[in-house]
């Protein structure tokens, strides 16, 4: 077995070139490993050190956010929190304190799983993966990326150095909400992510995407037919009705397909409603979970 | 008394602390255990040559390498090994010790085992089944103790009785009658266990993470057929224990491991195995309850029947019917009851004494059903508990008269603290009461003063993270007249403490702290004596405090207590040592069929719970905003430890309530033997907790008048809990855990008039 601490993207290439496997916060690929999940890869490469990994910017037209970037930094990062506030909102969510100082974005995208919280956010955003290896890069979108429950199409020697999305129009918004039985050390039950640009009081687009529903993370299809509808709560109603079905849930310990199927539409509703909010200007704190959720005040995004 | 700092506490939090799983021995060796895997079948093949001849492999041992001999308490139907059937998925069938902990999985994978599986017992009810198939097919033929009623694959049978109940129920006013179903779950303490196990000579040291080192000890002795002073039990920190690490199971199989290979042996279970080995779970459990109300809402008849999910064997659970009856009668006057309660086998893991054992899921079916009580006379749920609770001098469901009690007092002050505020549409207000006993057991201590006036206490007591055993140093502080900070104590030593019963039943102050109290009282006599010389006055006369003995009423006429101990030292030495006065039980007048003692309630303790919940009907997910709590558990030695352990039983009771559920698979398999499918509840999820002691002396009970205090915050908050929903859905959850699935169920079955059943 071998571990690479790598401090540069080059490094990195390099190790994955001959085999090794990427390394980010571990915590999917240890844990994961110490519960017999998955197998240890003999190699790694550590890519935690790598700075240039690890940043927000603005490019152009497009905001990058590099793999490397933690669900701690995320929650701190203007840019993040004021224009793609459902990333804020499923960052603040994931697992303890400690799972966000050291889990990544890029580990999260690229572990795949369908209860992934960063990924609905992503999809609505409209965000592509960049992929590199030592000869060259190329962006992927999402959809693409994910083709079942922990896999990828990305090549072995491929390490994904950022998330690419689009600069968001003026006056639009976006939420994060799912469905937890508890408030730290939680997975997605189901969970729901909204875009939204308002032309006015009607919507001029909109995309929602669901998670722990299907095998990998989806988009909800035809909405399209909702543009010029007003923000209102027949149009989230009509957008959770897409939702619920367009679900394919399984039943497992966590809920029975006919749960989720229901909580999904719950789901689909809220975030449109809070993404719609958001859009208008209004502040719904991060994460919306706790303003939509069981115990905190829905006036606060009303 | 002050309230001081827990002396292990910095231990602990800043990490220095040490647990079995730190400690290493020259030479230690790596056990691990291979497991059945089925939960039920008969062993047709088990071959474990390959792994013997394995480089790096000292010993693998099966029940051919131990005394062949049944043990457990009350009903002996437990082996170390599986010797011929397997009845659950965590019964042991071999065990290894290798060099490293990665051999000794190779080593287990070596072991060629086949399994003939038999039809598996997954249900209380199917048990019951004239046809059922025997999880103990030679049941007849264990050596029982006791007044211990049993058939087939019912392990233990109990009943309480009083009065004429069927003739009470045709006279009542209004009859209510209900199912209430609770699954199991755990104990989760923190720390999975672990066991180091080294011999010198013929003796053999365990580290253990136990809360009974004394009952380690002897199962140890019991199944090695070793004499009592052979075996020293040692624990380090213990990293919690909620009831899962009382009883004795695996410290034989490490010691044994120990012998055959003549070093010391180590063992450290996985999560998984924390969930899947032990014989300790919270049992599943069956209630049906009918009472008869008069008109005016004065209960006058229950009858019920509690069925119990044993599991495979009986551990410690031989009284969970007959402590499970008390809870469904509940702190009620009642004049007719018929109660009966059922132990039952089934292939599932074996249930133990989990904190309160019977009592969450008892009181949670018991309070629901007293809310439906209330609701059928139209009276408010406060009102009708009034009504109906014990009071002091009152009689209760078995005839025992109680002394003073302040249960009145808990509902009073509990319901006032949480007022009643405007509560929006999705809020409510539940409440619910609860009752506990005090064990009273034999229990020994030490006490020595050294020269320089400090004190040394040693004990047999078992800190499991409550901190009672922090509180024996205040009393040992008081008794003698010196700080808190000059006590010191030796405790989780069987080696250097007398017996005592360790942590389990809340025995810990209420037993061990009589103990301390009879062994300081003896070296401050002698303390009197000495000072009597030296001032010149009677010894009756002296008083100890402040670290000086001094005269009643002359408190400048004073002789440090150090300079007695000096003098002593240079003589006769200050040392006491007693074993704790036994209380007297009070008497019962039912006729208890099937007495596992546990009708007669010593010291019983009482709690008020009441929670302020909020629910989101559009998912069932429900949270609880605010928890006031009062409770009479007599006296309050250590306020701020007490308030800290009702947080926590608070706490665990909430997830109970909402989340904590084992789910089995058809084949008697638990499908979420792991952290993150089993939901405890976090830190995250805490409501604000507020207590309120109703502290009334109680004589014939603990040191000063105290009662015992770790069960009891774990009775009643499922009850409140479930009396709020009730009130927000439209009727009574009759499934515990009430999972948000359950609750969103249960609302939708309300509104399109279907009755819910959710599958676990
Ligand atoms: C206690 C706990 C709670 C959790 N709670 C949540 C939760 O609430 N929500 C949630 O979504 N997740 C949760 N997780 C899962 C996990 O923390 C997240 O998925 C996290 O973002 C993973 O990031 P990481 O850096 O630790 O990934 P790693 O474990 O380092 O990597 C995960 C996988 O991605 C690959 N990988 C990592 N980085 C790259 C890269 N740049 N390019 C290519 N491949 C890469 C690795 O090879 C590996 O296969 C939890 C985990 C734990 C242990």
């Amino acid at each position: 077995m071998t571990l690479t601490i790598a401090t540069s993207i080059d490094d990195v290439l390099a190790a994955m070139a001959n085999g090794a496997r990427p390394i980010a916060g571990g915590t999917d690929l240890v844990v994961g490993a110490r519960q017999g999940k998955v197998t240890m890869p003999t190699d790694l490469v550590a890519i935690d050190r790598v700075t240039e990994l690890a940043t927000v910017s603005k490019d152009g037209d497009s905001i990058r956010i590099g793999a490397g970037v933690t669900h701690a930094q995320l929650l701190t990062n203007d840019v993040v929190v004021n224009e793609l506030t459902s990333v804020a909102d499923a960052a603040a969510l994931v697992g303890s304190p400690a799972t966000r100082n050291v889990g990544t974005i890029g580990g999260n995208v690229m572990n795949g799983s369908p209860a992934m919280d960063t990924g609905a956010p992503l999809m609505v955003l409209g965000a592509s993966a960049e992929l590199q290896t030592s000869s060259g890069s190329r962006e992927v979108t999402l959809a693409d990326l994910w083709t079942g429950p922990s896999q990828t199409s990305a090549n072995t020697d491929e390490l994904c150095t950022a998330l690419v999305i689009p600069q968001p129009a003026p006056s639009s918004g976006s939420a994060y909400i799912r469905l937890e039985y508890r408030r730290a050390m939680e997975i997605a039950v189901v969970g729901a992510a909204a875009a939204l640009t308002l032309d006015g009081d009607s919507i001029s687009s909109v995309r929602v995407a669901l998670t722990a529903v299907a095998p990998t993370i989806i988009e909800v299809d035809g909405l399209d037919s909702l543009v010029g509808a007003p923000a209102n709560d027949e149009t989230f109603e009509a957008i959770a009705a897409a939702a619920r079905e367009q679900a394919r849930p399984i039943s497992d310990l966590r809920a029975s397909d006919r749960y989720r199927r229901h909580t999904i539409g719950v789901m689909a509703r809220r975030a449109a409603h809070a993404a719609s909010v958001r859009a208008s200007g209004q502040i719904v704190p991060v994460p919306v979970n706790r303003a939509f959720g069981v115990g905190e005040n829905p006036e606060n995004i009303r | 008394m002050k309230t001081f700092v827990r002396a292990d506490g910095p231990d602990k939090v800043t990490g220095s602390g040490r647990y079995v799983a730190d400690l290493t021995l020259t030479g230690m060796l790596h056990a691990k255990f291979l497991y059945a895997g089925v939960a039920h079948g008969r062993i047709s093949r088990l071959d474990v040559d390959k792994a013997r001849a394995m480089p790096g492999v000292l010993a693998v041992m099966t029940a051919d390498d131990v005394p062949d001999l049944r043990y457990s308490p009350v009903i002996p139907d437990r082996t170390l090994f599986a010797t011929d059937v397997v009845r659950f998925e965590g019964e042991i069938i071999a065990a290894v010790a290798a060099t490293t902990p990665e051999i000794a999985s190779a080593a287990l994978a070596a072991i060629e085992l086949d399994i003939t599986e038999l039809p598996v017992v997954n249900d209380i009810e199917a048990a019951l089944a004239d046809d059922a198939p025997l999880v103990h097919e030679h049941w007849e033929s264990y050596d029982v103790t006791g007044d211990t009623i049993r058939d087939r694959n019912v392990a233990t049978f109990s009943a309480i009785e009083k009065g004429d109940v069927d003739a009470a129920l045709a006279g009542a006013a209004h009859v209510v009658t209900g199912r209430y179903e609770a699954d199991a779950s755990h104990a989760t303490p923190i720390e999975p266990r672990g066991i180091v196990a080294q011999w010198e000579g013929d003796k053999v040291t365990i580290w253990t993470s136990t809360q009974v080192p004394y009952d380690a000890r002897d199962g140890v002795c019991e199944t090695l057929g070793l004499p009592s002073n052979r075996v020293r039990i040692i624990v380090p920190h213990l990293g919690g224990g909620f009831g899962g690490k009382c009883g004795f199971h695996f410290e034989a199989h490490i010691a044994a491991l120990a012998r055959a290979t003549k070093r010391p042996v180590k063992l450290v279970f996985s999560r998984e195995e924390e969930f899947l080995a032990p014989d300790r779970r919270r049992e599943g459990m069956i209630v049906d309850i009918t009472t008869g109300l008069s008109a005016d809402g004065d209960i006058v008849a229950r009858k019920a029947w509690v069925g119990i999910d044993n599991g495979a064997y009986v551990a410690d659970a031989a009284f969970f019917p007959q402590l499970a009856a008390m809870h469904i009668g509940g702190p009620y006057k009642i004049p007719a009851v018929k109660i009966d309660a059922q132990l039952i086998y089934t292939n599932r893991q074996p249930s133990g004494s989990v904190r309160a054992p019977t009592a969450p899921q008892a009181c949670w079916a018991v309070e629901t059903h007293t809310d439906e009580l209330a609701a059928a006379v139209g009276l408010d749920p406060v009102e009708f508990r009034r009504r109906n609770l014990v009071r002091t001098g009152d009689e209760g469901i078995v005839g025992q008269v109680y002394d003073e009690i302040g249960l009145d007092q808990c509902l009073d002050l509990a319901v006032s603290a949480m007022g009643l505020p405007d509560l929006p549409a999705d809020e409510a207000i539940g409440v619910a009461i609860g009752w506990w006993p005090s064990f009273a057991a034999p229990t020994g201590a030490y006490a020595k003063m050294h020269g320089d006036g400090t004190v040394q206490v040693i004990t047999g007591a078992q800190e499991c993270g409550t901190g009672a055993v922090m509180t024996l140093r205040d009393i040992a502080a008081d008794e003698l007249g010196v700080g808190v900070e000059d006590v010191q104590l030796v405790y989780q030593d069987t080696g250097a403490a007398p017996v005592g019963p360790g942590a389990t039943g809340s025995q810990t102050l209420l037993n061990h702290g009589r103990a301390v109290e009879s062994a300081t009282q003896q070296i401050a006599e002698q303390l009197r004596e000495l000072a009597a010389d030296e001032l010149e006055a009677a010894a009756s006369d002296i008083v100890l405090g402040d670290g000086v003995a001094s005269v009643a009423g002359t408190p400048t006429v004073s002789v440090p207590i150090a300079d007695l101990a000096a003098t002593a030292a240079g003589g006769d030495l200050l040392l006491g040592s007693a074993s704790a006065p036994m209380p007297d039980w009070p008497s019962v007048s039912a006729r208890c069929v099937g007495d596992q003692e546990m009708a007669s309630w010593l010291a019983p303790q009482f709690s008020c719970h009441v929670v302020r919940v909020q629910l989101d009907a559009d998912t069932g997910v429900a949270r609880v905003l605010d928890v006031q709590t009062a409770h009479d558990s007599g006296t309050i030695l250590n306020p701020i430890g007490a308030t800290g352990q009702i947080e926590g039983g608070v706490m665990m009771g909430i997830g109970q309530a909402l989340s904590e559920i084992t789910h089995y698979d058809e084949a008697g398999k638990q499908k979420n033997p792991g952290l993150l499918e089993y939901k405890l509840q976090t830190i995250a999820d805490a409501p604000t907790i507020s207590t309120q002691f109703v502290e009334i002396y109680t004589p014939n009970a603990g040191p000063r008048g105290s009662k015992g205090l770790a069960e009891a915050p774990n009775v009643a908050t499922a009850a409140a809990i479930s009396n709020a929903l009730a009130k927000l859905t439209g009727g009574p959850i009759r499934q515990l855990p009430m999972t948000p699935e359950r609750v969103w169920e249960h609302i939708e079955a309300q509104s399109t008039g279907n009755s819910a059943e959710v599958p676990a």
